[in-house]
């Protein structure tokens, strides 16, 4: 998957831990998990709502298009 | 453009009966077919065992002075029961029931999911597929046997099944077949539901 969420990034600048972000957001810790290690398949517009309020920051700030040389095979999953 | 609200005129749909019936989870019919299931395992690994004894006594046991009679109700035809023959006959009936006793294996296995109420599995699609297959084989062979026993053992009394007679099995195990990938989907929806956050 060429989608990276940059959950590490923006958590860090804003010196909040996974475990706060899950409680504010109403979201599992391993959901969160998911989220930042790339495994997610897909990301509901309310989780990224709930995100972007929680972190104010934009859509845009939290992903990021990173192709690589095994995203051909990505695509055909 | 909202539409006027009308008066209830006091007609109500029929409720069906069984249609609030608990299909998947704990007290549920599942749980109840695999009760049944489970019974008709047993008695038929019990079968299978006995038929399996047979077979392996069929080798030792002598049957000098054993015949066998072929007959379609009229008139009777004697022949010997050869060691061939006996181990032939029984060896047919024991893999027939162990063909069922290993879909019986499989479909328990997709029960006992069904009553946890998670049934999208990889493990059923695979489960599926194998019941497809053995019901293939076990058709297969029934078919096979039948027209060796009418051609070769009883000429003339017992008519050898067509292709027509394969239909419905054939129709059947496609059916097996379709439902696999039935799950295969629904197996990939899940793990698709449980990586959307």
């Amino acid at each position: 998957m060429a989608i990276r969420v940059q959950l590490d990034r923006i958590l860090a600048e804003r010196r909040m831990s996974l475990t706060e972000l899950a409680d504010r957001v109403g979201v599992t810790v391993a959901n969160l998990s998911i989220l930042k290690t790339g495994k997610a398949r897909a990301v509901r517009f309310s989780t990224l709502d709930a995100l972007c309020r929680e972190l104010d920051c934009q859509p845009g700030d939290l992903l990021a298009h990173e192709p690589g040389p095994g995203d051909i095979f990505d695509a055909e999953d | 453009m909202r539409l006027p609200k009308l008066p209830a005129i006091g007609i109500r749909a029929p409720r069906l009966p069984g249609a609030n019936l608990k299909t998947l989870g704990p007290g549920s019919v599942s749980s109840l077919l695999k009760i049944a299931l489970d019974v008709a395992y047993v008695l038929l690994a019990l079968i299978t065992g006995v038929l399996l004894l047979l077979w392996v006594a069929s080798i030792f046991i002598p049957i000098d002075n054993l015949n066998v009679t072929v007959s379609d109700g009229a008139d009777g035809r004697q022949m010997p029961l050869t060691r061939p023959l006996l181990l032939f006959g029984v060896g047919a009936i024991t893999a027939y029931f162990g063909g069922f006793l290993m879909i019986l294996r499989g479909l328990r296995k997709i029960f006992r999911t069904l009553t946890l109420g998670d049934p999208f599995q990889p493990d059923n699609v695979r489960r599926l597929r194998q019941i497809g297959l053995i019901l293939a084989v076990v058709t297969g062979g029934v078919w096979v046997a039948q027209g060796l026993v009418a051609a070769r053992l009883a000429p003339g009394v017992m008519e050898p099944q067509g292709i027509s007679d394969l239909l419905t099995p054939v129709f059947s195990i496609l059916v097996v077949f379709v439902l696999a990938e039935v799950f295969r989907e629904g197996a990939r929806l899940r793990r698709e539901s449980e990586l959307t956050i």
